[in-house]
């Protein structure tokens, strides 16, 4: 680092708000030397959506990366400016898959806006990390009251109370509007109370299910049925009762938090592998399983923690990995009627899983499946982005939207409940005849030999036209 | 830096024809629009984003009226600094213009706006059994808008010529604002093909209509291994002698390799120091074959140590890609990379490439090697990091080096990446004083504020040091020498001339009575057949079929129709327009005796306005045509018989009058040509 002359301003030593190194391609990497990596070739900027639609370079990959690196040079009044730039990016990474140097924009932007005075220190956005950090029980009795007052017909109370915002969600707020069913059990509660998991008793176990938010709060039937199909796939295994796995803390800035879920769940980890030795834990939501799996990068600073994170990452596996194709049979091919895979982009880009699925998918819904046209771009959703960049969200998500009613899909499956989320949104409003699914539920739907069809949501009535 | 309020002036104006949306001049935007893919850097004054070509005009002339530089600008992945504002003003974000507007392929072309990027018009194109035939290795990304500002090439141009030879017409926003069509179909010298490689400094292209070509039916790939690049070049010049015209041969060494091979499956054996991927197309799986197998016979005697034609589409595609992956993979090596662009005639690419290695160890450097070696075109990627200022130095000498080089040897300092800025010192090195004046005086005449991507191609500083070039084998003769001597002569006392050849195109009594002649007949030589090169150079004033015969004694074809009169004369009048494709460098001289030499033996060059295509038409009133090369045993691009002469159609464009005026300021050559040039530009 000392070889080039960096910009004293931008302070580095301030471990709260940077990472000290990230772990890329190429090797560990200074945060600077892995900006530097972008020669700006610019081959980069055909996938990356803002880059896209707006025409942009500000809002493309390669200007972030130059960003952040004018940043660190010095070269840039100060970190705000960048601000559009480093908050509109989706994080979905396309970038870095066509890149031939894998450079790490996702990481890169994270870091310019962790740069920017006062991002993430937002007060609520506090409140929220830190109850689902140090007071779930609290975190949970409140999303409940709110999602009650949903059923009881309250939809718009919860919003007007500010109930969501009070937890430090506001994109719960905007996304519970199409929620179909809010859930007042949540997987914690189903789990801990389900014997077949209760690691009590057992020696070794092959699996430990790790509930991530979106199942654990929103989609509670995606975790039954990832946790059914272990269960009818892969062995004997546990429920990991796990904490938050801090990527909402590290997406909003507040890095001391993502490291402390980090360090809750690893300590969780280790306590069942002194128990049952080498399992793999098994998360159904793209976004967070590629999180955990880079979580020895949080820890570059801290040579304690650097192993025990890395071992736990190395045992983190995707459900979209999980199944192998020559174990499923399906009980009903058309039941889903036609069907399309959606790459998440955190499964595809931030794990280069594609093949896996795809196959898995392809097999169950045999002639009736189709190729998404751009089936790795993002669909907007993007955790909070849809409610921090709305205009840009909503132009992707038409487009994802757009590509599904050309190939007429009537289901497309989906890895990430952010995906979940957005993309039903967008199909109730544009394309009702489809319906995005989650992988877990679209696969034990149909093979799960005491599930009803029905499970797999076909779409009721006949094609109905976009209305793009 | 700059005045901030010059563009306050026009803020309103371009806010009520582009929408506030559209124009950026925070802090962020124009920190963006500071760099492209080379290492130059400036800030603009403000960006405008355009979201229909038609507003392009009227935003110029709001901009040309107030005195403020601006420069379209696409993908940004330009190589040489074309895209940077050096003078600030405002950068013309072209990039929403993308639509396809029409695919006819009753008529083999495509319609599209700039900013389509040039692997989507591909992969559109490939729904209807077509292609277009410019494949620079950026494709991915890279825009037609761009890649005809640089005149792109690609792998494929070996056999389909670069993008100047696919393009049918073009609508450019010339830099004052008006709107004009050109196609290099229309009477009169080619204006067309000059906007094509002028990197934005002549106008902007608002539509291109390009020339498609149906996929052959069968193309074959096949890639050997060689235990130096030294035996892949030679391979090369081998293949190319035996007559075989291959679509594309690439060569690349084993670092470019390494980077890029992720996509390749293949391991070649041990000792592999570089790979030649050779790919052929046509109809016949016979015929293909038979050259496969020519062309492993040739490599193996070149100590090939391994030869395999790929199996099928999926292998030919992990081929291409490596080797189109190989210029952004080396950012695996290091964070920046040089990228040069040396074109030599062929025969010569191996001394290239020897001089290239001695410069690279001289400043220890390295590189990955890459090679358009059917085009003589190198593309040494020199890998660095510029925040090494000493390391940053000695990579910019060494790249000033392996130029001069390139121009030591008969070729050119820019192949298809173009001047831009990072390059304008090398053209000193490349032409003389008058001839670069001559290309400001195209300049000028197109753009006389110097407003539409100023600075760019022509050098700034005087750093004239011409005479690099190399000794021209075929000097000339006493004929030429005669001529231009009488032009001389004649200029010194005003005395205008008309230009003719053998008398067929210039009828007698068309000419001015009282005028002298200044008469091409005598220059009737065949100067050079360079049997390696594959080129031939004749004094203009030779008969075309005169020159066919000669060749045809030789062993050599020529795709020439039967065309009446001189070889200059076929130029000028433009009596077949295909022939502009076979021009690669011309001997003139100006009204003024002033000789100019533009163009080699090079099949490739971008280096300064295409002013060869640009005589193409001229009627002899831009100036004499002494001496023509010609590319021979070209395959021929649909020769059809000559139509007629065309100056009875030709009624001079407004930028015709203006070019006159620069090239032929008193109006001396073909004076009646031009008889309004006084009171017209």
């Amino acid at each position: 680092m000392s070889k080039y002359e960096i910009n004293e301003l931008y302070d580095h030593a301030q471990g709260a708000f940077h990472l000290k190194n990230l772990l890329t391609d190429l090797g560990e990497r200074s945060v600077y030397d892995a900006a530097a990596q972008c020669n700006r070739c610019g081959y980069c900027g055909t996938v990356c959506p803002t880059y896209m639609l707006t025409g942009r370079e500000t809002l493309s990959a390669r200007g972030r990366n130059q960003f952040l690196r004018m940043l660190i040079e010095g070269k840039v009044a100060g970190a705000e400016t960048a601000a559009e730039s480093f908050g509109t990016c989706l994080l979905c990474g396309a970038c870095s898959s066509a890149c031939y140097a894998k450079v790490p924009t996702p990481d890169l932007a994270l870091e310019g806006r962790r740069s920017q005075t006062g991002y993430g220190r937002n007060f609520l956005a506090g409140v929220a990390v830190n109850l689902l950090l140090n007071n779930r029980g609290f975190f949970e009795f409140w999303l409940k009251a709110a999602f009650l007052l949903k059923k009881l017909g309250f939809a718009g109370l919860a919003d007007l109370l500010g109930l969501y915002d009070f937890l430090g969600l506001p994109a719960l707020s905007a996304a519970q509007g199409v929620l179909d069913r809010a859930p007042l059990k949540f997987l914690r509660d189903i789990f801990n109370q389900d014997p077949a998991l209760n690691p009590k008793g057992k020696k070794t176990v092959s699996w430990a299910y790790f509930a991530l938010c979106g199942p654990n709060y929103i989609f509670p039937e995606v975790g039954l049925a990832s946790v059914a199909l272990l269960k009818r796939f892969s062995g004997e295994g546990v429920f990991a009762d796990n904490f938050c796995c801090g990527l909402i803390a590290y997406n909003y800035g507040r890095l001391t938090e993502a490291k402390e879920f980090a360090k809750k769940n690893i300590l969780r980890f280790e306590e069942l592998t002194a128990a049952f030795g080498n399992f793999t834990v098994v998360g159904d939501c793209s976004s967070c399983a590629a999180f955990m799996k880079t979580y020895e990068q949080l820890f570059t600073d801290d040579e304690s923690w650097r192993p025990r994170a890395a071992a736990f990452a190395g045992a983190v596996k995707d459900i979209l990995e999980v199944i192998d194709a020559e174990q499923v049979t399906a009980r009903d091919r058309g039941a889903a009627g036609r069907t399309t895979y959606h790459d998440s982009c955190r499964a595809c880009h931030g794990q280069d899983i594609r093949k896996e699925p795809r196959a898995v998918v392809k097999k169950l819904a045999g002639e009736n499946f189709a190729e998404l046209p751009e089936s790795d771009w993002c669909c907007g959703g993007a955790g909070a982005y849809a409610f921090t960049q709305p205009a840009l969200s909503r132009q992707i998500l038409d487009r994802k939207v757009r590509n599904i009613a050309s190939i007429r899909a009537a289901t497309v499956v989906v890895g990430a409940t952010s995906c979940l989320l957005q993309i039903n949104a967008g199909l109730k409003e544009k394309y009702p005849s489809a319906k995005a699914v989650h992988y877990s539920v679209f696969v034990d739907g149909l093979t799960n030999p005491s599930a009803k069809a029905a499970d797999v949501n076909p779409p009721k009535g006949r094609f109905t036209s976009p209305t793009i | 830096m700059f005045k901030k309020h010059r563009f306050e002036t026009v803020r309103k104006e371009l806010e009520a024809l582009l929408g506030p949306e559209n124009i950026f001049t925070d802090a962020a935007e124009l920190l963006m629009y500071s760099y492209d893919a080379g290492l130059a850097r400036a800030k603009p004054e403000a960006v405008a984003r355009f979201t229909l070509t038609e507003q392009v005009a009227p935003a110029v002339k709001i901009l040309y009226a107030a005195g403020i530089p601006y420069l379209p600008r696409l993908a940004g992945t330009n190589l040489s600094g074309g895209t940077i504002p050096l003078k600030g003003g405002v950068i013309l974000n072209l990039s929403l213009l993308n639509k396809i507007r029409q695919i006819d392929t009753v008529n083999k072309v495509a319609v599209v706006e700039p900013g389509v990027v040039n692997l989507r018009l591909q992969q559109e194109l490939d729904k209807f059994g077509f292609f277009y035939a410019p494949d620079p290795s950026s494709q991915k990304v890279s825009t037609i808008g761009g890649n005809i500002g640089e005149n792109a090439g690609g792998p494929l141009c070996l056999k389909y010529g670069v993008t100047a030879d696919n393009v049918e017409r073009l609508e450019v926003v010339t830099p004052e604002g008006s709107v004009k069509r050109w196609s290099y179909l229309d009477p009169g010298p080619d204006l067309m093909s000059l906007i094509i490689g002028s990197e934005g400094t002549l106008g902007i292209v608002t539509r291109a209509w390009l020339k498609i070509i149906e996929k052959p039916k069968l193309v074959k790939t096949a890639v050997a291994a060689f235990p130096s690049i030294e035996n892949a070049i030679t391979a090369v010049t081998g293949i190319i002698s035996s007559g075989i015209a291959p679509r594309a041969l690439e060569a690349m060494d084993k670092m470019s390799l390494s980077a890029a091979k992720k996509t390749l499956k293949t391991d070649y054996p041990a000792g592999s120091e570089a790979i030649l991927i050779i790919e052929l197309d046509g109809a016949g799986d016979k015929k293909i074959n038979q050259e496969l197998r020519d062309i492993e016979y040739i490599c193996r005697a070149e100590a090939a140590v391994y030869f395999k034609t790929a199996a099928g589409a999926e292998e030919r595609e992990a081929l291409w890609q490596a080797r189109k992956g190989a210029y952004p993979a080396m950012a695996r090596l290091a964070p920046n990379v040089l990228v040069e662009d040396g074109v030599v005639p062929r025969p010569r690419l191996p001394q290239a490439l020897k001089e290239t290695r001695e410069i690279l160890s001289k400043y220890k450097l390295t590189a990955g090697l890459l090679f358009h070696a059917g085009d003589g075109n190198l593309h040494p990627n020199i890998v660095f990091d510029e925040r090494d200022l000493q390391e940053g130095k000695r990579v910019r000498k060494a790249g000033y080096e392996i130029l001069k080089s390139c121009i030591r040897l008969g070729g050119s300092i820019s192949g298809e990446h173009g001047i831009g800025v990072e390059k304008r010192v090398a053209m000193n090195w490349m032409y003389d004083a008058r001839t670069l004046d001559f290309f400001a005086g195209i300049k000028k005449a197109f753009d006389p504020a110097d407003l539409a991507n100023p600075d760019k191609i022509l050098p700034v500083a005087c750093d004239h040091r011409a005479g690099l070039r190399y000794a021209d084998p075929a000097p000339f003769g006493d004929a030429a020498a005669a001529l231009v001597n009488d032009l001389l002569l004649r200029a010194r006392s005003g005395i205008p001339s008309a230009v003719t050849g053998l008398g067929t195109k210039l009828k007698k009594n068309r000419i001015m009575e009282g005028l002298k002649t200044a008469e091409t007949s005598a220059l009737n030589r065949v100067l050079e057949l360079d049997r390696a090169n594959f080129t031939v150079k004749a004094e203009a004033g030779i008969s075309v079929r005169e020159l066919k015969r000669s060749l045809k004694d030789d062993g050599f074809e020529i795709a020439l129709p039967d065309l009446e009169g001189s070889l200059g004369g076929a130029i000028a009048a433009k009596t077949w327009p295909p022939l502009r494709n076979l021009i690669l460098g011309m001997d003139i001289a100006l009204a003024d005796g002033a000789v100019l030499t533009l163009g080699g033996k090079i099949v490739k060059n971008v280096a300064g306005y295409d002013a060869l295509k640009l005589l193409c038409g001229s009627l002899g009133a831009y100036a004499v045509i002494l001496t023509v090369t010609l590319k021979t045993a070209l395959r021929s691009h649909s020769a059809c018989g000559g139509t007629a002469g065309s100056e009875s159609g030709f009624e001079p464009d407004e930028y015709h009058c203006r070019l006159k005026k620069a090239f032929d300021p008193r109006n001396l050559l073909n004076p009646w040509m031009y008889g309004r040039v006084e009171g017209r530009g």
